[in-house]
């Protein structure tokens, strides 16, 4: 191998421009582009909210306690470590608009002292200090409230609602507040009130589902992680949590970098996608250099000087390319950020990021040698003799075994980035996985389509405008496998987003409904259980109901381990719902072990579900030590039983025996299930009885995840749209190639007395047959990947989504006859003679 | 001459190139009769194949009329022109322009299908055999040897019995055993269907073969080497 001649007959080659490269820049530059556009907005995000971790916290840090306020010596150590503390309540509860039909309304109450907000300014309007808008009248307290609760009921700044048994004069609209990192996911919009006024209000009985917290302005350079493990360890048992700066919206922070995850993959597919058009591209520029290839061949150079000669061209393209998709990928993110920050609820910072471009450029350069070091080693079984006998042996041979070699080990390299850089093993091995089969499939689906259209060619006999498209795509076989491949895995991807969003949605917005309660009711006290249950009882339009009393507890060890030590599992991630009971609710289904008796009275028991323990490999005999309201209680698994959440009923993961937990202060719940038409007038008479009752529609709850959802599904569209754009791009590639071969068939069919319709019907339909196979397999594959993930991941079943079906048919149909026909007016209008006689 | 098959008077074709206007024919009229065979011959450049082309309407003359069996030709749309070629004339070319995509039998069947032909494939199947190549029906062109694909052409041409028959040196990238048997082929189709046939050679021998040789010389007839046997 002569490295330097290569080289120099490299450089020479490119002289001649990237004619024909252009498609293999569109496709690189693009499917780079869309990975490090995602990654640079997901680093943006990421880094306003570290920027903006105090302020989205309210403070330096946070500490949380579930169901209680600080204990003297926890509120000791905070006043110890800080120089100043502030204290909020956050639970939810109805506001309620007094009237002969009152308004009601699920809210969010954050009740705050005199120093709230530590850090950061709440914005009212109109704008006043918030000092001034707590003092309300000389009559009521004032109360703050989010727009879209105030539009809700109707209320402006100087009405009148109520929290409880307490009435507030709304003394202006919250337009924002510091510590709002999770406002968008909540269940209701904020109401802000002064602590104090709430004492009177019956709302902070015991056992409210409540959380306290204490908002900490530390020193400055204060050691936050050094903080943390002393909060930790000084009170690793009393179900306190620690939240600071560093991370100011944990939930949020997690919830960006899983879904940029994500979306990194499925741009991962884009570039796949743009991966054929740049095979494609460079399969065609070799084809068209065979005769230069021989000639150097014939004068001496080796197979490795030539397959240098053209790596290196190509390399120098793949650098240009991803260049390219760099430097759109990091500006289209920042020539958009105003638009991108108007949209999202958290801030960014946008800037360049070296961090998603590095990886965006390692995706793209192993992407480029996955997919072009096949043709490139291809040109070392080139034999000069035959090559000036004819172009190309047409014998399909592999590549030498080294080549292969390297292709899988660039492959490896592509799936280990991907899981590197996407923190998850089990997505990104599937999602690669799936892209791989997707493409595996459509490669055979492209064989099948040629062999099929060969195989109806003869019944096509007598209608020459189908036998010419089919024997077009029977003959022609690259283009073939470039058009279904290029738009079979765009529309692969759309097809399985829209089928699993579709049976999601029907599951959560059309089946739930019809199994689920119509109401919650939350923060029961005990001694008005009883007046709840005879309301509903003597209701004939009450179906049924369903009461339990509920804590909240942290599990915090398992069999004496730390539980995070043990496993890690979301049922061990903050606070859960408990209950207990004296016999299993009716329903349950005991599957291991054995219920406590009703009157057992000793060491505590536990029932947990079957599923859960099973996935946190819990055994029977095993003991939790569940942390309730400051105070640990350990008890022994004496049973599993089945627990169902898809009727979103009362499911509690963890169950006890009543002697355990009947001493501790706590509420109880009800599921009410009712007519529609009876819905109001529960909710009006256990409001109106019981003001400090909660009550949580299910149909609002239902809409709130289903806008969380559509934004992921949309999100996920965009990346599956690029993929798409990447596709046509191929498509377009592909029919600019095959423009030479059509205007020759259409100049002898001319000669032969076609019309130019007859042959511009031959060139459609042959366009929409390609579509319509890619359509149909990538649906196939698309229904097969939604199956999969509905049954399997969501557990929501399966009923194919007809109307997304059909879109995906039309689109791969209009997407090739678009391409197909933008590329079919030159052979058209092209004069038959000339072009005859300059391929004689 | 009374009810020519073909008939071109004043007929120019101009050319507009990368170095400008290229006058490629320049006045030419002339007629054919029907069944008559022509042999036009001339130096490369003359203008020969242009002229074959204009006849059979694949290019369109600058100025000048051209009739091809009582139909004015000469300013008549690309699909007519087309539909006009699929129901009287034939072609046959130096390069064969069989599609690729298509086999042999495939080849010689479409311009019947595009005439509407129900026993399209028969007749082609017919033709082929004719033409000793019936156990080439289907193989690919690529498949074919020069020789072979010349003979499909051929049937391709025949196979809807045009009245005018334009061959375009179609021996030219031809042996001198598979060319002789080319042009045994096309006169013998010529003598049993009684087609015009109108022939562009640079062989003296094969253009002796015709009725008439029309020489041209830089787009001009050279009517002082006009021959007639």
């Amino acid at each position: 191998m002569n490295a330097p001649l290569a080289y120099r007959l490299a450089r020479r080659e490119l002289r001649g421009g990237l004619r024909g490269f252009r498609i293999f820049l569109a496709c690189l530059a693009l499917g780079v582009m869309a990975i490090a556009a995602v990654g640079t907005i997901r680093a943006s995000i990421q880094a306003g909210l570290a920027d903006e971790g105090a302020a989205l916290l309210g403070g330096d840090a946070v500490v949380t306690f579930t169901y209680r306020f600080a204990k003297p010596d926890e509120a000791a150590w905070m006043n110890r470590i800080s120089e100043a503390v502030s204290e909020t309540v956050d639970f939810r509860s109805m506001a309620v608009v007094p009237g002969d039909d009152p308004e009601r309304g699920l809210t969010q109450v954050q009740a705050v002292d005199a120093l709230y907000p530590l850090i950061g300014t709440v914005q009212l309007d109109p704008d006043m200090p918030l000092d001034q808008a707590f003092a309300g009248t000389d009559r009521l307290p004032g109360a703050v409230i989010e727009r879209i609760l105030a539009d809700r009921l109707a209320l402006a700044p100087g009405d009148t609602f109520r929290l409880g048994t307490q009435d507030f004069v709304l003394s202006a609209i919250l337009e924002s507040y510091p510590d709002n990192s999770g406002g968008s996911f909540g269940l209701g919009p904020r109401t802000l009130v002064q602590l104090d006024d709430l004492s009177d209000s019956g709302l902070l009985g015991e056992g409210t589902l409540m959380d306290s917290n204490y908002r900490l302005d530390l020193p400055e350079g204060a050691d936050l992680a050094a903080l943390q493990s002393e909060a930790e360890a000084r009170f690793s048992d009393s179900g306190l949590r620690w939240r600071d700066a560093r991370d100011g919206a944990p939930g949020v922070s997690e919830f960006v970098d899983r879904i940029g995850a994500f979306l990194v993959l499925v741009g991962l597919s884009g570039l796949a996608v743009g991966g054929v058009g740049v095979s494609a591209a460079v399969r065609a520029y070799l084809a068209g250099k065979t005769e230069v290839i021989a000639t150097l061949k014939t004068l001496g150079a080796t197979r490795g000087t030539i397959f240098l000669t053209y790596f290196l061209q190509i390399g120098i393209l793949t650098v240009l390319g991803v260049g390219i998709g760099l430097i759109m990928g990091a500006l289209v993110p920042l020539a958009l950020s105003p638009l991108i920050a108007e949209r999202l609820p958290i801030p960014a910072r946008f800037t360049l990021y070296p961090a998603p471009l590095a990886e965006a450029a390692l995706y793209g350069v192993l992407t480029a040698g996955i997919f072009t070091l096949w043709p490139l080693a291809r040109t070392e079984q080139l034999r000069a003799a035959t090559l000036f006998r004819d172009i190309g042996d047409g014998a399909a041979h592999l590549p030498a075994l080294r080549y292969l070699l390297a292709i899988g080990l660039l492959l490896a390299a592509l799936v280990g980035a991907a899981v590197w850089f996407s923190g998850t093993a089990l997505l990104t091995l599937w999602t690669t996985g799936g892209i791989a089969a997707a493409l595996g499939l459509l490669v055979l689906a492209a064989l099948g389509v040629g062999w099929l259209a060969r195989r109806f060619r003869r019944a096509a006999r007598g209608r020459p405008t189908l036998r010419l498209a089919l024997g077009a795509i029977g003959a022609q076989r690259g283009e073939t496998t470039s058009v279904v491949l290029s738009l079979g895995l765009g529309l692969t991807v759309l097809a399985a987003v829209g089928q699993i969003d579709g049976n999601l949605r029907r599951s959560i917005s059309d089946e739930l409904p019809e199994v689920a309660p119509s109401y919650f009711f939350v923060d029961i006290q005990p001694d008005q259980i009883d007046g709840v249950r005879a309301r509903l009882e003597e209701d004939p339009a009450v179906r049924d109901y369903e009461a339990a009393p509920m804590l909240r507890g942290i599990i915090t060890r398992i069999n004496d381990q730390p539980a995070a030590e043990v496993t890690d599992h979301w049922v061990l991630e903050g606070d859960r719902g408990l209950t207990y009971s004296a016999e299993p609710r009716p329903g349950t289904v005991v599957t291991d072990g054995k219920w406590w008796a009703p009157d057992h009275d000793g060491p505590p028991q536990i029932s947990f579900s079957r599923e859960e323990a099973e996935e946190m490999g819990l055994s029977l005999g095993d003991t939790l030590t569940v942390n309730i309201l400051g105070r640990d209680i350990t008890a022994e698994i004496t049973s599993f039983r089945q627990v169902d959440f898809d009727d979103a009923g009362m499911g509690f993961i963890l169950s006890m025996n009543p002697a355990a937990l009947q001493g501790a202060p706590h509420s109880w719940i009800s599921t009410v299930y009712a007519e529609p038409q009876a819905e109001a007038a529960i909710l009006r008479d256990l409001s109106q009885a019981y003001p400090n009752i909660t009550a949580i529609r299910i149909r609002d709850a239902i809409d709130r995840v289903l806008v969380v959802l559509g934004g992921i599904a949309a999100a996920t569209r965009y990346g599956a749209l690029a993929t798409l754009v990447t596709g046509f791009l191929v498509l377009i590639g592909a029919a600019a190639a095959g423009e030479r071969t059509r205007t020759y068939e259409a100049a002898v069919l001319k000669t032969l007395g076609a019309p130019r319709g007859r042959i511009l019907r031959s060139f459609a339909l042959r366009a929409a047959l390609l579509g319509l196979s890619a359509a149909l397999v990538a649906l196939a594959a698309g229904m097969a990947g939604g199956w999969a993930v509905s049954t399997f991941v969501m557990e929501t079943g399966f009923t194919p989504i007809w109307s997304n079906a059909l879109a995906i048919v039309f689109g791969g149909v209009l997407t090739t006859l678009l391409a197909g026909l933008a590329f079919a007016l030159r052979p058209l209008s092209a004069k038959p003679a000339r072009v005859l006689r300059a391929r004689e | 001459m009374s009810d020519p098959a073909l008939s071109l008077t004043d007929v120019s074709l101009s050319l507009m190139g990368n170095a400008g206007r290229v006058d490629i024919l320049r006045d030419i009229s002339l007629e054919v009769a029907r069944g008559e065979t022509m042999g036009l011959v001339g130096p490369s450049g003359s203008g020969k194949s242009s002229l074959l082309m204009l006849m059979g309407g694949l290019e369109t003359a600058t100025s000048g009329r051209i009739t091809a069996l009582d139909t004015d030709i000469t300013r008549m749309g690309e699909d007519a022109l087309a539909r006009f070629r699929r129901d009287n004339m034939g072609v046959v070319f130096q390069s064969f322009h069989l599609i690729p995509t298509m086999t042999a039998l495939e080849n010689v069947a479409t311009p019947l299908e595009l005439a509407g032909h129900r026993d399209a494939f028969d007749r082609a199947q017919a033709e082929l055999a004719d033409m000793g190549l019936s156990d080439r029906a289907g193989h690919y062109p690529g498949q074919l040897s020069g020789g072979e694909q010349q003979r499909v052409a051929l049937a391709r041409a025949a196979a809807p019995r045009p009245k005018v028959l334009l061959a375009d040196e179609p021996t030219g990238n031809l042996d001198e055993t598979n060319g002789a048997a080319i042009i045994d082929m096309l006169f013998g189709l010529r003598e049993r269907h009684g087609a015009t046939l109108i022939l562009v050679t640079h062989a003296p021998e094969l253009a002796r073969r015709c009725d008439r040789i029309l020489p041209l010389r830089d787009g001009r007839m050279d009517s002082g080497k006009a021959a007639t046997e």
